[in-house]
Parts: structure tokens; C-alpha cells; sequence
């Protein structure tokens, strides 16, 4: 599958997931390793070419995945959620990026809690800033 | 084998005109149980129920999130008896984690091609927790006629008229919509039921008066037109969802008996005029849906809609306000804001606040959804606008010879209790 280009500033390719009762679902990724040596993960809602759960209904696990596949230290994670900017007229639409802090208990992320962030924001994290 | 289908009772909006369709879950469901299973169905809002056990199985379908606290509270009765409980329908999809919690079996998804299982498996007392169908819908091919002989039909008049009886051509959604959980249920398709189906089943119903409640029919231009085509012959009449607004569509359309049609009405645009304008060009009324509390809505938008609705004219109206259900787009932003502070989904009933508005408070939005309704039919109540509604579709039974009179039998009885009762 092709990156949507209105899309594609904020993510690399795609990650599989697995959604509400195990439906397949997708999402947009993009891993940066940053100058501090933290990882800066950040999933794009992909609307209609996500065939099952959205990135919000299940971020903790979504999360838990990403972290497990990067191989890094909950510590070190920083977990950015993206909606890009469908061109609708519609302000829900619109583009909005979340830091999303979770709890950790050894094994999974839980309790999600999200922080709204601006694009200057984002691209300053990106940086390690 | 004895199978009990039970479909819980919701409480209706305040002041709201209370009518009671006969659901369309429970007879879509009851068309793939096994023909050895006797089903015995009670639609709580219309019939009381006695919870005995006198049954081997039960079901318990549910549509909507008001419903889920009352199907939970029937399924823990029957299983205190010993009773093997499963659930199915939309709110259970919606509901399902919590629900589980409460039955012996959840199924999500799609029944058609499926059930023969779930009951073999029954049988077998090998009953699984989890039928998940939900990435996996069926050929459509293989939905049937609905089987409506579960119903007990002279409950679903008012004062000896008969509500329309509910009907669906096509399932799935393509859009993402932002109150709406489709792109959860019925997956992201378009999926129309093929013309020949549609039309047998068309063609069995009795009732002349049908609600088509595809979420759209406007998905698919070649389909839609075929639809209305094949539908001229029955001379039903009919209320949908949105139509298509090419000319040629709605003509098809007024000949295949649309009588009124529900419009989404979110801004004052010259598109919502005039798209009213021609529907009614083409005969068919318009029921405007007005969804209130949108973070792009002040107070003033809201006022200046009403002003709107009452300029063009509109038939009928509904307002209501935002209510997050779960797995849509709405209930996941006002999630990661953190604005939803009433989680007791008795009151996700569409009418009550349960979320954080942006520029106003929950007070002043829940006034605000009160004066929609009032200033909107302070001149012309709501029973006048219906009635309004229901002369015209009597006018076009009557010029095409498909009018059925009234029950007199049953010109005391509003869904099947007596009137003198009532008041």
C-alpha cells in the first residue's frame, strides 16, 4: 500500500496491529531516534485505509506493540498520536498531534492520558529538543 | 428447542412523541436460526416481560446504548434460573467487553451463515464466549427476507394505524462520519444487497409503509437507480436516509414511492436550501436530523440555525445533541480531551449532555437543545406536521389504489395498551 502523501511528512510505513477482538488494523508510523537517544514514536490515524480499530480505541496496546517491536526502554519512549488533515471542511478533520503518557506495569502500557500538542511542538520533539 | 429473543425497553426522550416501530435487528437475526428452533419473542416496549423458566435458550438483541443497562439486568435474571444467555446486535458490538460480563456469549458481527453453529454449539453445551464476525461479514447474497412472523404485529399500532415496518437494500458505510460508529459495524464498504433479493423481500412485506434504514443510499449512483427502478412495480411508500441529489435519482425515487427522507441539516448554507428545495420539487418531504453541541457550534450558530430550518421550510425536525457512543470519531476525541464526564449510558439517549461542550456549558447547551425543539414547532406542533406528513402519503395511496384504512379494532389502543390507560 502506497503512503497517502498528505500523510507522509510524519510517517515512514505502515505497522500492523491488532485492534478490538483482534481485527486487523493498520496505522501510519514514524520512529525517530532523537540526539538525546530517547525514541520519538509517532501513529498516524490512517481513516479509511485503516481496516479495523482507530489508533485512539486501543493506544495503550497500540503503544505496548510499538515499544516491543523498537526494542526500547519504557523510559527512554515517547509516544506521539497524529490525525492528519483530511481536507474536509469539517474542523474534526482537521490536523491534531497528542502526546500520549502512559502507566507502565512491567509488561504493558495502560491508563492513557493525552496532551495536545502544536506542529512546532512535534517538530521540535522530533529533534530531541 | 425454545429460544426466548428478547429486545430490552429504553426510556423515551422527554416530550418527545412516543412511537414504537417493530425492530429490525431481532427479525434480521431470527431469519438465520435454525428452522428446528422455536423463537418466542417479547420487545419490552411494547409487551411486558415475565422472565420464567420456560426456555432453553436466550437471546438477547440490542440497537442501542440506552438499551445495554435493561439487557444486562434481563440476562442476570435468566441466568440466576440457569439459563444460557447470548447477545447480539448493534449495542452489543458497541458494548461488548462490558456485556460479556453479563452473558454466557456475545456475538459481533453479521448472523447470516452462522447461526447453525452457535446453536449446534449450544446444544452441545460447547457454547463459546466469543462469535467475533466482525471483520468477516457475509455474501450478501445470503441475506433473505427478514422474518417478521416473530412479531406480534397489532402491537405496533396507534390508535389503529400501523407504523412503518423497517427494511434494509445495502449495509457498510465508505465515509467516517463523526457521530457514527458504521465504520465500526459494518466495516468500511458500501456492500447493496443484490436488486433481486431486495425485491423478494419487498414484495412479502405486507405493511405499504416501510422506513429503509441503510445509513445511505446515495453510495452508489448505478445501484440506487436500479433499486428504484425495481421498486416502481410494488408501489411502496417509503422513508430513507439521504438520497442522491441528481435530478434523475430523485425522479426514480418520487416514482418509486419516497415519501419523506432524513437530511442532515449542519450549517446555513444555499447547498441544505437547496437541496430541501428539491426534494420537494420532486414530491418527497424532508425530516431535517439536527445534531447540536459540535465544537464548531456557539450558541449563536444554534439560534441562527433554528432561524434557518424555520426559512426552508422543512416538513419535520429532530434535534439532538451529541452523544459519544463508543468506537466513533466524536467519542475518541472528546476521549484524549477528556471532556466525557457521564459514562451511565442511560443517558447517551441523544438528549442529555454527557460531554464537556466547547463554548458553552452542559446547562446552557441542554437549553439550547430545548428551545430548538420548541421554537421550531411553536407555531405548527409536531402532531399537526406529522399529520401533515401522513395525508400526503394517504393522497398518493389513494391515486395509486394501495390505501389500507385504518383498524378500527384497534382505534383505542396505542401499542397495544389502552388509551383511557395511558393518560
Amino acid at each position: 500500500m502506497e503512503i497517502n502523501p498528505a500523510f507522509d511528512k510524519y510517517m515512514d510505513h505502515y505497522f500492523d496491529y491488532l485492534g478490538f477482538w483482534d481485527s486487523p488494523s493498520k496505522c501510519g508510523l514514524k520512529l525517530v531516534k532523537r540526539k538525546d537517544g530517547k525514541t520519538l514514536a509517532i501513529a498516524t490515524e490512517i481513516y479509511r485505509q485503516n481496516p479495523g480499530t482507530p489508533v485512539t480505541e486501543v493506544v495503550a496496546p497500540l503503544a505496548t506493540q510499538i515499544l516491543k517491536t523498537s526494542k526500547e526502554a519504557p523510559g527512554n519512549f515517547i509516544f506521539i498520536e497524529h490525525t492528519p488533515d483530511l481536507g474536509s471542511k469539517l474542523s474534526f478533520y482537521g490536523e491534531t498531534f497528542d502526546m500520549v503518557e502512559f502507566e507502565w506495569d512491567g509488561e504493558n502500557f495502560s491508563n492513557p492520558v493525552w496532551t495536545r500538542l502544536s506542529n512546532e511542538q512535534v517538530d521540535g520533539m522530533m529533534e530531541g529538543l | 428447542m425454545k429460544f426466548k429473543l428478547i429486545y430490552p425497553r429504553w426510556e423515551k426522550l422527554e416530550g418527545q412523541t412516543i412511537f414504537n416501530l417493530p425492530p429490525h435487528g431481532p427479525v434480521v437475526m431470527a431469519a438465520a436460526v435454525p428452522d428446528h428452533v422455536e423463537i418466542d419473542f417479547t420487545d419490552e416496549n411494547v409487551e411486558d416481560l415475565i422472565i420464567d423458566d420456560n426456555v432453553d435458550f436466550v437471546g438477547i438483541s440490542m440497537m442501542l446504548t440506552t438499551q445495554v443497562k435493561r439487557g444486562w439486568e434481563i440476562a442476570d435474571q435468566y441466568r440466576k434460573l440457569g439459563k444460557k444467555v447470548i447477545f447480539g446486535g448493534i449495542s452489543t458490538m458497541l458494548h461488548a467487553e462490558e456485556t460479556m460480563m453479563h452473558a454466557d456469549s456475545v456475538f459481533l458481527g453479521e448472523v447470516e451463515g452462522r447461526l447453525d453453529d452457535v446453536f449446534a454449539d449450544f446444544g452441545k453445551n460447547e457454547l463459546k464466549k466469543i462469535y467475533n464476525f466482525l471483520s468477516k461479514p457475509p455474501d450478501m447474497s445470503l441475506i433473505g427476507p427478514a422474518n417478521r412472523n416473530i412479531l406480534k404485529k397489532d402491537l405496533y399500532y396507534h390508535k389503529g394505524f400501523r407504523m412503518v415496518d423497517l427494511f434494509h437494500a445495502s449495509r457498510g458505510c465508505i465515509y467516517d462520519c463523526y457521530p457514527c460508529a458504521v465504520r465500526y459495524l459494518g466495516g468500511r464498504g458500501f456492500r447493496p444487497r443484490p436488486i433481486d433479493k431486495v425485491v423478494e423481500e419487498l414484495s412479502q412485506l405486507d405493511n405499504n409503509r416501510l422506513f429503509i434504514v441503510d445509513n445511505s443510499l446515495a453510495l452508489d449512483t448505478n445501484w440506487e437507480k436500479e433499486l428504484f427502478k425495481a421498486m416502481i412495480p410494488l408501489k411502496k411508500k417509503w422513508v430513507s436516509h439521504t438520497i442522491e441529489d441528481k435530478d434523475e435519482v430523485l425522479d426514480l425515487a418520487a416514482q418509486a414511492g419516497a415519501w419523506y427522507v432524513y437530511q442532515a441539516v449542519f450549517d446555513t448554507s444555499d447547498y441544505i436550501r437547496n437541496r430541501i428545495k428539491q426534494y420537494h420539487d420532486y414530491g418527497i418531504a424532508v425530516e431535517g436530523t439536527i445534531l447540536l453541541g459540535l465544537d464548531n457550534q456557539t450558541e449563536d450558530d444554534i439560534k441562527r440555525l433554528v432561524d434557518f430550518l424555520l426559512e426552508i421550510d422543512l416538513d419535520l425536525a429532530e434535534f439532538t445533541v451529541l452523544a459519544p457512543f463508543p468506537h466513533t470519531k466524536a467519542y475518541s476525541d472528546l476521549l484524549k480531551q477528556n471532556r466525557i464526564f457521564d459514562k451511565d449510558w442511560n443517558h447517551y439517549n441523544a438528549g442529555k449532555v454527557v460531554y464537556q461542550p466547547k463554548h458553552m456549558s452542559p446547562e446552557r447547551l441542554t437549553e439550547l437543545y430545548h428551545y430548538a425543539w420548541d421554537t421550531f414547532y411553536k407555531d405548527e406542533p409536531q402532531t399537526m406536521k406529522m399529520f401533515n406528513l401522513i395525508n400526503k402519503v394517504m393522497s398518493k395511496e389513494l391515486s395509486d389504489g394501495t390505501y389500507s384504512p385504518r383498524r378500527r379494532d384497534l382505534a383505542n389502543l396505542s401499542f397495544g395498551k389502552q388509551i383511557t390507560d395511558l393518560v
